[in-house]
């Protein structure tokens, strides 16, 4: 990401990059329209277990019986909203953390640093899986979502706030005597607008993947009967060889859901500092 | 793949991860390397024991079962050595993984080596399996994008694998069932180890799992080594030498091979590590008996040796990685400055 940005400012909106933008609004037309247009109740079994998709059921059935479409349009919003909660939350504490480094000695950096560092040795998934012992699904992967992507946005964001003190405008704050944490907040992060929203893209992913790992291992245990997506997988899995469908959708969408989101924060990484100072 | 890191920073090199006075050239850079490792491995320990020390309930509750009352759970405690202070446990356990048996397993009694060393295998050969396949992955990616970057320069890597590697691995694993176990049906949808527990013998059910682990772990390798790739085309005597007409083979293996050989050893730290992630869901997904399944039914019982014995042996690896990363960062960085 470093010297991303500068010299690719110009050239990069063409029809590919803004793909995954266009996708997302797709998806989240969809999450957001979904649950009130379901042809059957999501959560109740409305018809043989398993049945393969195709003309009643247009997905299928799931292992209840309950349809797989209707269970799809309904599992997303909160899906998508509880990962870009975790999101917003570790891009929070992390440019907190990140700001807070670079303006203090540089020991406050190392110990950032040395934290990130520690977070690669741990087993990844093993945060995640201690904090769903304590907390319910959701609050798991926000916590999780937290403690494995602060420091890492720290590290940027303290290295960004490093080279950006060194510039002229900056200095000239400085010199103009401004407070540090003025300096801090509305000379040097507005510089880093294009940065932080990729790396919310980065984090939003991290959060799915969480997601979809406690799904997956059944420690998601405050999601609806509804059900969402990363359930779904879980729960059709079995029934991988009578009704394909009902495992291979919510897996498309997941993965349409992941694409869009990493698409457009490499799209927004190399457009560069977007509404940063010209 | 459930880590995704920040995409260059990470790996892109020395320059800026520690205060001079420490850095690259200095003589007492790889002391400070090991010095380093040893307080993070110390660290990785104390946190996974406290923290899995904080959760609620313990092993006297998972082994009593609701059966046992106030009493009898207090006297298992006792037994187990639970009622010590929390530093006490956490020095035997360090003592307890120096000795021949690492300690007993707080849930059956049994040494913690091999209740590890009876699972340690398969995950071996599944993680093996995916770790070369994705290596092989990875360089076919990095050659297509020395290929890209060559091609069209100061354009940056196209963001294919970095997308690809956001794609949730329990997606994957359920994909692929969908696909291969279900419409195709040409696999078989769970992975139960044959009597014996080698997986070798029924190569069949190593493809999934291997699948699971192998593919993300590729995109996310060619998404942080894309860039260095990139790096290396670009400098002036890689350039040079391009318009000198030197035969890309020779090019890729006097210029662009040395340059990527600490990203690469960063890269495959992290992918270990990504792994042990990895193969705990690819094993619960497919009901195959391995290590990180372990891991997984560890943590759920508080059974807290086994899961600091399995988060030390990883960190051990993963730390061991980058130091070697470390370690001989110096002397390449050493050899391209002159």
């Amino acid at each position: 990401m470093r010297a991303v940005g500068r010299r690719a400012s110009r050239q990069v909106p063409c029809s590919w990059a803004l793909l995954p933008i266009a996708a997302g609004c797709l998806l989240v037309a969809f999450v957001v329209v979904g649950p009130a247009a379901t042809p059957y109740d999501p959560g109740a079994p409305v018809g043989v277990p398993w049945t393969p998709a195709g003309g009643e059921h247009l997905l299928g059935t799931d292992v209840l019986g309950r349809d797989v479409l209707s269970r799809l349009m309904a599992g997303g919003r909160r899906l998508l909203m509880v990962a870009a909660l975790a999101a917003a939350c570790t891009c929070l504490v992390g440019t907190s953390a990140g700001l807070i480094a670079a303006g203090a000695r540089p020991g406050v950096g190392y110990a950032v640093d040395l934290v990130a560092d520690l977070l690669i040795a741990v087993p990844a998934l093993l945060p995640a899986l201690l904090l769903a012992a304590v907390l319910p699904g959701t609050g798991a992967v926000v916590a999780a979502t937290v403690v494995s992507g602060a420091p890492l946005t720290a590290r940027i964001v303290a290295d960004a706030a490093t080279r950006t003190s060194a510039c002229g405008y900056v200095r000239a704050a400085r010199l103009r005597g401004e407070r540090p944490a003025a300096i801090l907040v509305r000379e040097v992060l507005p510089s880093m607008s294009g940065l932080l929203a990729a790396d919310f893209g980065l984090r939003f992913v991290t959060a799915l993947q969480l997601l979809c790992a406690l799904g997956v291992l059944g420690l998601a245990a405050d999601v609806p009967a509804t059900g969402d997506w990363a359930v779904m997988l879980r729960e059709n899995l079995p029934g991988a060889a009578l009704n394909p469908a009902a495992l291979a959708a919510p897996a498309v969408l997941l993965t349409a859901v992941a694409l869009a989101v990493a698409g457009a924060a490499h799209t927004v990484a190399r457009a560069g500092t977007g509404s940063g100072p010209r | 793949m459930i880590v995704t890191r920040p995409s260059r920073p990470a790996v892109a090199g020395p320059p800026e991860r520690r205060p001079r006075r420490w850095g690259p050239r200095s003589p007492l850079a790889p002391l400070a390397a090991v010095l380093r490792v040893a307080v993070l491995l110390s660290a990785v320990s104390a946190t996974v024991f406290a923290a899995c020390d904080a959760l609620p309930g313990d092993a006297a509750d998972t082994l009593g079962g609701g059966r046992v009352g106030s009493a009898g759970l207090d006297e298992l405690r006792a037994q187990r050595g639970l009622t010590d202070p929390l530093w006490l446990r956490w020095l035997h356990s360090i003592a307890d993984l120096a000795g021949r048996d690492g300690g007993h397993s707080l849930l059956t009694g049994r040494p913690v080596y091999a209740v590890i060393g009876e699972r340690l295998p398969a995950t071996l050969v599944s993680a093996g399996l995916a770790l070369a396949g994705a290596a092989l992955m990875c360089l076919i990616g990095c050659l297509l994008a020395g290929r890209r970057a060559v091609r069209r320069p100061h354009t940056g890597p196209s963001g294919v694998a970095t997308a690809l590697a956001a794609v949730p691995q329990p997606v994957v694993a359920a994909g692929l069932t969908a696909l291969f176990a279900g419409g195709l049906a040409l696999l078989p949808p769970v992975s139960l180890l044959p009597p014996g527990g080698n997986p070798l013998t029924e190569p069949r059910i190593l493809i999934l799992p291997v699948l699971t682990i192998a593919l993300p772990t590729a995109a996310f390798g060619t998404a942080l080594l894309a860039g260095a790739v990139a790096d290396a085309l670009s400098t002036p005597h890689a350039v040079d030498a391009r318009l000198r007409g030197v035969p890309a083979g020779r090019i890729l293996r006097r210029h662009v091979a040395p340059a990527l050989a600490v990203p690469a050893l960063r890269v495959l730290a992290v992918a270990v590590s990504a792994t042990t992630a990895g193969t705990a869901l690819a094993e619960s997904t497919f009901g195959y008996a391995g290590a990180g399944e372990l891991l997984v039914t560890a943590v759920a019982t508080r059974d807290t040796p086994v899961v600091h014995a399995l988060a030390v042996g990883s960190a051990i690896v993963v730390l061991g990685i980058l130091l070697i990363a470390d370690l001989i960062a110096d002397p390449i960085a050493r050899r391209e400055a002159r």
